[in-house]
């Protein structure tokens, strides 16, 4: 794409001012927006199939019109928790492109009518919250937020509020309750934030993601017709991905979605750096199931669908690369460590399962593993699948069975060292050192 | 009325309420236990620990037609779920299918048993809960006999957290299932547990100084499903298969909370049956499952080494120990030169059967001066008459109703109320606290009604035309007698009862009205005509002999002068006390630990406690001590037992009727069963065994006309220049023997203080934490003062039995001056 649809602070280096983003053009499609009817607002981001950013894409014109119009109170919560390791797209948008966020958000309000809109940030975005609070006051002055949005008769509020650092936080549920001062863990659903009872302060509330909603202004003023023409039909619209890793220009990609792997790694980021051989992906961040980087991966399209029947997920699309100097076993248990300290410890299988997996995981790197701690470990991760009370604890297992399922031979170089030392021969050491000096 | 749906569980068809909770209805409906740990059927579900796990499917419809899609063999389609789902927060709709059996169900269950028990320390030989603990006999029914957790791998916590000086937190044991935390938050009201940081590390803290601050803490110990919980009081103290749980009733306060006593022959205590702790007993008439910290930690004096003995007579002046007998006799002889100038005074923990003891005494000797100990309070007619109806719950009030509290401090007179109440207002229920002064349950009040001294009658007289109370589906108004005097409150009590009537709420269930009595047995001495206005005739003109019941007489300067001025005290009594001091004959009575009987509750349900340990030194059961002082004058030999007492009460006592102890003895369903027995929900609540009682109708509920009673308020006292008005308070934790015997409660039991309004303090020159000296009608208590800006300014409010000393009960005009502080020299 020539011109940059979402992070377009790469086209116009001040858009994140008001005035420069209002001389591009900024606004225009709240305008338009409020001179529809919300119903029509709803009707052409569903039209668009648009699909949330935020890890699950499920469509998000079909999100909006859950919310029950007849409830006189509602709310849009933008989750700008963006925790995901290897993920930091939002925050490119927060920092270069705000208020096309900031209206992405009010159309999204005023397509459910909502009272409020509140932005969660994760705490670490305290820098990017106070410039946030400066341009929804821009936007206010200017009579975009507030009372009686550009004379429609609606009237809407929009507030920032700081997370205090957590991942589950990003979670909706655990939003939230964290958005509400409540401790943030994942509620019991139903109800879901879109029903009475479910959402912010119990009224129905639509949680969009960032990037989500940056997309909602070009829907709106380009029509669900032009922006399906990016992408592929079941995933359509441009994506930011988020590459990091091994991986020669390491950053944030605004493509189309349905692009192979292949292309994103090796046309736009310029391949894998010191002629070294990739053997990895970890598609989105730590939460999916890593690939092996065989040629039909790397032929794969990078969409919600194509992903998930290669057996990973596109996630927030934080696509993290491994050479083959990584032992991903290691690396697995660098995920492993993340996903106990992160567990929020409501639901049994999730606190109790990530910390048995990390305490096998430093005896595996301990060398104090034997061979069957593959399979407690195969174990013990298949017994949280399933029964979880929020997605973390089905995200946790991924790090653990995916890297077993396809490089077992890393495990066993761990466990054959200790082997290898008992018998005090002077064998090649795994990849520890190695991975371990990254 | 809720419609019923059918669902199959593990194939069965079975008729269910729509909407009820799939955990309950499969236990209730289908006797089918689906295991749950962080489930509680008084609290709301929260999906934590999963051990609820079952395979959950639909029929299958056709879209069009609506129609069933049946399988070949003409079998309902059911689609199953993709995963399983959490039993305990699925409600029950028509057409579910529920599998609880499966092999997938199953498995699901040893893992989430063998993940709680990873860390667990399985320290269950020391552990208070082993041999009650959901986790062990969920354990053994769902769970691998073995596990394959690393021994290293074990995560270890702090074992000995005291979140308080009552509760005591073991960290290791901890499942993370918030029992403890819900029920702080949503039963009681008072957040202080919470957790603390995520993951492995989650754990239990107390967010209160002191710690854990609230009246009920001990129930979290109860309903904790592991041994995570414990009371300092019972900790280590003994395992739960040599206990014995013998029913009884709270002897403090007037809700009748059931219990049982957890009775072991204890080394320490001389190879006697001693009570190791009180447990709640399941009565959801009642106290549901709940029980305060009075109740639970309040039973040492039982055992108290100041308890009476052995019988005192007066010996050249002097109290002096004696034999039984000769005691008796000489109380006899005076009772017998008075002919029938003998009065009788009851107090809060006197028993029915005590009550007609000296009822028949009474008769026997011709008088009719049968009192009841406190002397401030109005009469039971207006109960009798509109009493809430039986039957009622509390526990059922909500959306539509309203729930009137009128000068009462709930938390601190009822406690269990308290939590009744707030959960109504909870569930909708228009919550209307009317008093002089902020309580705790304004929190919960949908609106308060502040009314000067004496302004309590003119505020309830007017409150027909009050359209939320008019128009409730059902209102149930609490009276107490806060800042009343004597008469006042009897108008007060008329004034309730003339608003049920007028607005139509009388005699129908889960209406009417509560008083708020001070005593456990205070209804049932009213049930024998026993009345507060006769002790206060008495007062005023002392008969020749005094009988004085478990009655503390001489707290009240009256009292006091009223012991002196009688010729003759025979005072029957737990403790020696300032009555006792005046007495001529002491004679030692039994507590409710030590022998049967009943008392009746402020809902006029009569319940029975049952003998635990053996007695006190010489000491009798109050109603065998007046029996055999009858004996004396003629009367008949005692009863031999309480059961015959009780059979000849039922036959004499109209209200009575059928209140056999056989009858008493039955026990209702109790719906959902959590009680020990059948031990479902898991928890230390015992099981209703020993009967739940059974309540006498109120006089409405019979559709007798009634009839409404112009009600005038009496003149309310006024303070002369340089006087405030010393207005009394019922605090629950105090310092009467009764009480005061549980040293494992002293750290909550407050110094004596006054609360006086910041300007009143100002004025007279007091500061928060100096001395006053009280003086009103003669008497004088010296205390701390408490400035406190709620304290409603011209009123020093005195909690009552703190300082030592007697001090009026009512409210009075009195001096409050501050005591020149010693200089600390030494
Ligand atoms: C453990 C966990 C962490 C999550 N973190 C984020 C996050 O940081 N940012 C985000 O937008 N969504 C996150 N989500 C997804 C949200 O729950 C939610 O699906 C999303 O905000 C919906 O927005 P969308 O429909 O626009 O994607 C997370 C989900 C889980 C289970
Ligand atoms: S799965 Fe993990 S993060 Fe989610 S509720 Fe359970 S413990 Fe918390
Ligand atoms: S202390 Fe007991 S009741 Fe509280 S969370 Fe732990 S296990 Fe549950
Ligand atoms: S999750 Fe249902 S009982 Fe705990």
């Amino acid at each position: 794409m020539a011109e940059h649809i979402l992070l377009r602070d790469l086209d116009v280096p001040d858009i994140k001012a008001f005035d420069v983003y209002v001389q591009h053009g900024g606004y225009e499609a709240l305008r338009k927006a409020v001179g529809m009817t919300p119903a029509a607002v709803i009707d052409v981001v569903k039209a668009s199939n648009l699909r949330g950013r935020g890890g699950a894409g499920f469509p998000t014109g079909v999100k909006w019109s859950f919310i029950p119009q007849s409830e006189p109170v509602k709310y849009v919560v933008v989750n700008a928790d963006e925790s995901e390791p290897g993920t930091f797209k939002d925050r490119q948008i927060l920092e270069g492109n705000p208020h096309q966020l900031i209206e992405g958000a009010m159309i999204a309000a005023y397509a459910i009518q909502a009272t409020a809109v509140y932005i969660y940030l994760r705490g670490e975005f305290w820098d990017i919250a106070a410039n946030l609070d400066a341009c929804i006051e821009d936007a206010r002055k200017e009579g975009l937020i507030g009372p009686d949005v550009l004379g429609s008769g609606w009237s809407c509020e929009m507030y920032t509020h700081l997370g205090a650092g957590a991942y589950i936080c990003g979670e909706e549920s655990a939003l939230l309750n964290s958005l509400q001062g409540l401790l943030g863990q994942p509620r019991v659903r139903p109800p879901f934030p879109a029903q009475k009872g479910g959402g912010l302060y119990y009224e129905a509330t639509v949680v969009n993601n960032v990037e989500t909603l940056t997309n909602v202004p070009w829907i709106i003023t380009h029509g669900a017709e032009e922006y399906k023409k990016i992408g592929t039909p079941e995933s359509p619209g441009p994506k930011i991905y988020c590459l990091s890793g091994h991986v020669a220009k390491p950053g944030n990609y605004e493509l189309p979605l349905g692009i192979t792997f292949r292309e994103l790694i090796f046309e736009h980021a310029g391949g894998i750096p010191d002629g070294k051989q990739l053997k990895a992906i970890l598609p989105s961040g730590a939460s999916g199931p890593v690939l092996p980087a065989t040629d039909a991966v790397l032929d794969t399209p990078l969409t919600y669908e194509a992903v998930a029947q290669i057996g990973s997920t596109l996630g927030s699309a934080s696509i993290i690369l491994m050479d083959e100097t990584v032992n991903v076993a290691w690396a697995a248990s660098k995920m492993m460590k993340f996903f106990a300290h992160e567990s929020c410890g409501k639901c049994t299988p999730c606190r109790e399962g990530t910390y048995w997996l990390r305490r096998r995981y430093e005896a595996l790197l301990d060398g104090r593993a034997q061979a069957r701690d593959i399979a407690i470990l195969d174990d013990v991760a298949s017994q949280m699948t399933g029964v979880t009370l929020c997605a973390l604890g089905e995200f946790a297992v991924n790090p653990v069975r995916a890297t077993i399922k396809h490089f077992r031979a890393d495990y066993e170089a761990w466990i054959k060292q200790e082997a290898a030392e008992d018998k005090k021969a002077a064998k090649p050491a795994p990849a520890r050192e190695k991975a371990a000096a990254r | 009325m809720t419609t019923t749906v059918t669902i199959h569980i593990d194939g069965v068809p079975y008729a269910v309420p729509d909407g009820m909770n799939l955990v309950d209805a499969a236990r209730i409906y289908a006797g089918v236990e689906i295991p749950i740990f962080c489930y509680h059927p008084k609290m709301k579900p929260v999906g934590m620990c999963r051990m609820c796990l079952v395979d959950l499917g639909f029929e299958v419809r056709d879209r069009a037609t609506g129609e069933l899609a049946l399988n070949p063999d003409g079998t309902p389609q059911v689609r199953w779920g993709r995963k399983l789902e959490t039993g305990c927060t699925t409600t029950v709709r028509a057409g579910m299918y529920v599998r609880t059996r499966t092999e997938q169900v199953q498995e699901a269950r040893r893992d989430v048993l063998e993940f709680l028990l990873s860390s667990h320390p399985l320290d269950c030989p020391v552990c208070d809960k082993g041999g009650e603990c959901p986790l062990q006999n969920l354990t053994m029914r769902h769970g691998p006999g073995t596990s394959r957790m690393a021994y290293d791998d074990k995560l270890h916590l702090d074992k000995h957290v005291p979140l308080g000086d009552l509760i005591y937190l073991d960290r290791e044991r901890c499942i993370q299932c918030a029992r403890c935390v819900r029920f702080q938050d949503e039963v009681v009201g008072d957040d202080v547990l919470a957790f603390h940081e995520r993951g492995r590390r989650l754990q239990i803290i107390t967010t209160s100084t002191p710690g854990f601050d609230t009246y009920f803490s001990g129930n979290t110990t109860d309903i904790c499903p592991v041994g995570a919980l414990t009371t300092a009081d019972f900790r280590f103290g003994a395992r739960p298969w040599e206990l014995t749980n013998v029913p009884s009733i709270s002897p403090h306060g007037p809700v009748g909370e059931n219990i049982a006593l957890s009775m072991r022959l204890d080394r320490d205590s001389g190879g006697v049956q001693v009570i190791k702790r009180v447990i709640p007993r399941q009565n959801e008439d009642v106290n549901e499952i709940w029980i305060s910290d009075k109740t639970r930690f309040g039973h040492h004096f039982t055992l108290s080494p100041d308890r009476l003995r052995e019988a005192l007579a007066r010996k050249r002046g002097e109290l002096t120990p004696v034999a039984l007998d000769d005691a008796l006799k000489a109380a006899a002889k005076a009772l017998k030169e008075a002919g029938n100038s003998v009065g009788f005074i009851g107090g809060p923990m006197t028993s029915n059967e005590d009550f007609f003891a000296l009822r028949e005494l009474a008769a026997h000797v011709g008088s009719r001066k049968l009192g009841l100990w406190p002397a401030t309070l109005g009469d039971a007619a207006p109960a009798a008459e509109v009493g809430i109806a039986s039957g009622s719950r509390l526990t059922e009030l909500g959306k539509g109703d309203a729930v009137l509290v009128v000068a009462s401090d709930l938390e601190e007179e009822a406690p269990i109320w308290f939590l009744q109440a707030k959960q109504a207002a909870d569930r909708g229920a228009a919550l209307i606290v009317a008093n002089l002064r902020e309580t705790k349950l304004d929190r919960y009040a949908s609106r308060t009604v502040r009314y000067g001294l004496g302004g309590a009658v003119g505020f309830l007289d007017g409150a027909a035309s009050d359209e939320t109370l008019a128009q409730a589906a059902n209102l149930v108004v609490f009276v107490g007698n806060e800042g009343l005097g004597a008469d006042e409150h009897g108008v007060l009590l008329r004034a309730a009862a003339n608003l049920l009537i007028t607005t139509g709420h009388a005699g129908r269930r889960n209406n009417g009205l509560i008083p708020v009595w001070p005593g456990a047995n205070t209804q049932g001495g009213f049930d024998l005509g026993f009345e507060s206005a006769a002790t206060r005739a008495m007062l005023q003109s002392a008969p020749d002999v005094l009988i004085v019941v478990g009655a503390d007489v001489a707290e009240t300067p009256a009292g006091a002068a009223a012991l002196d001025a009688a010729k003759f005290v025979i005072a029957l009594s737990l403790f020696p006390d300032a009555t006792t001091a005046k007495a001529d004959v002491v004679l030692p009575i039994q507590s409710f630990a030590e022998r049967d009987g009943t008392f009746t509750n402020a809902m006029r349900r009569v319940q029975r406690f049952y003998t635990a340990q053996g007695p006190v030194g010489e000491s009798l059961p109050a109603w065998q001590v007046i029996g055999l002082l009858g004996q004396r004058l003629g009367m008949d030999r005692p009863r031999r037992s309480a059961a015959l007492v009780m059979k000849a009460l039922a036959e004499s006592v109209k209200l009575y009727a059928g209140m056999s102890y056989p009858a008493l003895a039955e026990a209702a369903v109790q719906t959902p069963p959590i009680g020990i027995s059948p031990g479902f929900y898991g928890g230390t609540a015992a099981a209703p065994t020993g009967g739940t009682g059974l309540q006498w109708p109120s006089k409405a509920e019979s559709r007798a006309k009634l009839s409404v009673t112009p009600v005038e308020a009496p003149q309310a006292v006024h303070a002369g220049a340089g006087e405030l008005v010393i207005v009394p308070l019922r605090r629950l934790y105090d310092r009467a023997p009764e009480f005061f015997a549980s040293a494992v409660m002293h750290g909550r039991i407050p110094q004596p203080f006054v609360a006086l309004h910041p300007s009143d303090a100002a004025r007279l020159g007091a500061v928060d934490g100096g001395r006053v000296k009280l003086s009103a009608g003669g008497a004088s208590l010296d205390v701390t003062a408490v400035v406190d800006a709620t304290a409603p300014e011209g009123l020093a409010l005195l909690p009552q039995r703190l300082a030592p000393g007697a001090f009026p009960q009512e409210p009075v005009a009195g001096r409050v001056e501050p005591v020149a502080e010693a200089v600390a020299a030494d």
